[in-house]
């Protein structure tokens, strides 16, 4: 990696406050969003960690995940820190997945968090629902676990777009580019 | 000068002249009605006058709007900030008397059950996400005595209970759900059927709930009342719960059950009230007595 000068330094450092606060104003508004309405929503927040731990080391995306995992079970009713355990979890594996093993792709970010949504979901029809033995309790998992899971999955599309949108303008380059590269010899 | 005194014209002048005085003396005996000349004058000239009139109201408008269009400009301010202020009035009229309406109905609440302690009205924060049994959160909580298992209510009856209480929020379980469940009977005086009532996966979905352990020879019929029996102590005795909207027999064959309708559609609350003491209330002492 290039040798920062001092203002470089300054503007990183500007650049990556500035990309936080907008991480964070998103979260915000996925919890005021998942908060409202009698209808059923996507549990967008989840896209929206994972799409921040993809892009992050793994410290902030362990804090970002616990975030969104706690106001998940504020705005779900859930036991408070059942959600943020899981989803700090998978923040982190995933952080660690995509800076060693997976490329940025949006079909891998899709995939990975069809995968986690999916489990969340099932884990909290588990835990939630059928444990407790309710009555045509699988009705639960066919008319909400599932439709959830789909549109959560669905609202990933967006999500991604608005984080790349945010990475694109705000994200430090870790590597010089070819012409970066030629200028600076 | 006397030439014109003997003059023929002289004499026409003061003959046109006695004649105008005799029309004008038989006008004063006609008693107010125009002389036949007069009113045949102002019916051919009517039309004249009356366009004649509109063109010159119209002029004398146009120079009254050219010379004074300063003051009405400032008059048009003026009537438009007083519009606005009315329509803010009147905005505001619109949610007094709404709440007033809300209000109106709480006290009722209080003049027919004078043991109750109530809280004001919490509004609705909103609805728990995907909730299947429509869980909610309000606006109240321990600041106002709030604690665990209150029961909530709106005037046309029973909600729900509290279950997580904070300092400035509550959740709220609904009767919808099957982790509550609540003693009730029947309120007509021709049946005393009793069960209890405990929401359940298939009747939430369509704002149900259900009451089970019923007497299979119960007397109960659609359009019947249920309200609370107040035995457990957590729920107020005689309270509006919902009514039977169809009786059938349990899945076991054991006992038959009932769907009820809750009294007050639970998906659209926007403000409720909750029950903080009432007479018969379980404090937790006796079970703790029981325990020791």
């Amino acid at each position: 990696m290039r040798i920062k000068t001092p203002r470089e330094k300054k503007i990183l450092i500007v650049k990556t406050t500035v990309r936080w606060l907008l991480y964070y104003v998103l979260i915000f508004f996925a919890f005021v969003f998942m908060t409202s309405g009698t209808f059923m929503k996507p549990v967008v927040l989840i896209p929206l960690a994972l799409c921040i731990a993809v892009n992050n080391d793994r410290v902030g995306s362990a804090v970002t995940g616990a975030i969104c995992g706690f106001l998940i079970d504020m705005s779900c009713g859930k036991l408070f820190g059942y959600n943020a355990v899981i989803l700090t979890f998978f923040c982190i594996v995933l952080s660690l997945l995509f800076e060693l093993y997976l490329r940025h792709r949006f079909i891998n970010i899709l995939i990975t968090v069809a995968v986690v949504s999916f489990l969340q979901g099932w884990l909290d029809y588990k835990f939630y629902y059928e444990i407790w033995k309710y009555e045509d309790v699988e009705v639960i998992f066919r008319t909400v676990t599932l439709p959830v899971w789909a549109y959560t999955v669905i609202s990933t599309v967006f999500v991604y777009l608005v984080i790349k949108l945010i990475n694109h303008f705000l994200m430090p380059k870790e590597h010089l580019t070819l012409e970066e590269a030629i200028k600076t010899e | 000068m006397r030439e014109f005194l003997k003059s023929t014209r002289f004499k026409v002048l003061l003959a046109f002249l006695a004649f105008l005085v005799g029309i004008m003396i038989y006008a004063v005996t006609k008693g107010g009605y125009s002389v036949s000349g007069a009113s045949f004058v102002n019916t051919i000239t009517k039309p004249f006058r009356s366009a004649s009139n509109g063109i010159s109201m119209k002029i004398e408008h146009w120079l009254d709007k050219v010379t004074n269009a300063t003051e009405y400009y400032n008059e048009n301010q003026r009537l438009k900030q007083q519009i606005g202020e009315l329509n803010k009035e009147l905005t505001e009229y619109e949610a007094l008397k709404e709440e007033v309406e809300q209000l109106r109905k709480f006290v009722t609440i209080k003049e027919e059950h004078q043991d109750y302690v109530i809280t004001q009205p919490c509004d609705v924060l909103g609805y728990v996400a995907n909730d299947p049994f429509k869980s909610f959160t309000i606006d109240r909580g321990t600041d106002v005595g709030i604690e665990p298992y209150c029961p909530v209510v709106t005037a046309e009856g029973l909600v729900g209970i509290t279950v997580e209480v904070s300092e400035h929020v509550s959740t709220v379980r609904t009767i919808l759900s099957p982790d509550l469940s609540v003693a009730a009977i029947c309120s007509e005086s021709s049946s005393t059927d009793y069960g209890i009532i405990e929401g359940s996966v298939l009747c939430a979905q369509q704002g149900l709930t259900k009451l089970i352990h019923l007497d299979l020879e119960n007397k109960l019929e659609a359009g019947d009342l249920m309200v609370t029996t107040g035995t457990s102590g957590y729920f107020p005795k005689g309270y509006s719960i919902g009514t039977v909207k169809s009786v059938g027999i349990d899945s076991s064959g054991l006992s038959a059950c009932a769907e009820i309708e809750p009294c007050i559609d639970i998906s659209r609350l926007s403000s409720v009230v909750v029950i903080t003491d009432f007479s018969g209330k379980n404090t937790g002492e006796e079970e703790t007595e029981n325990e020791d």
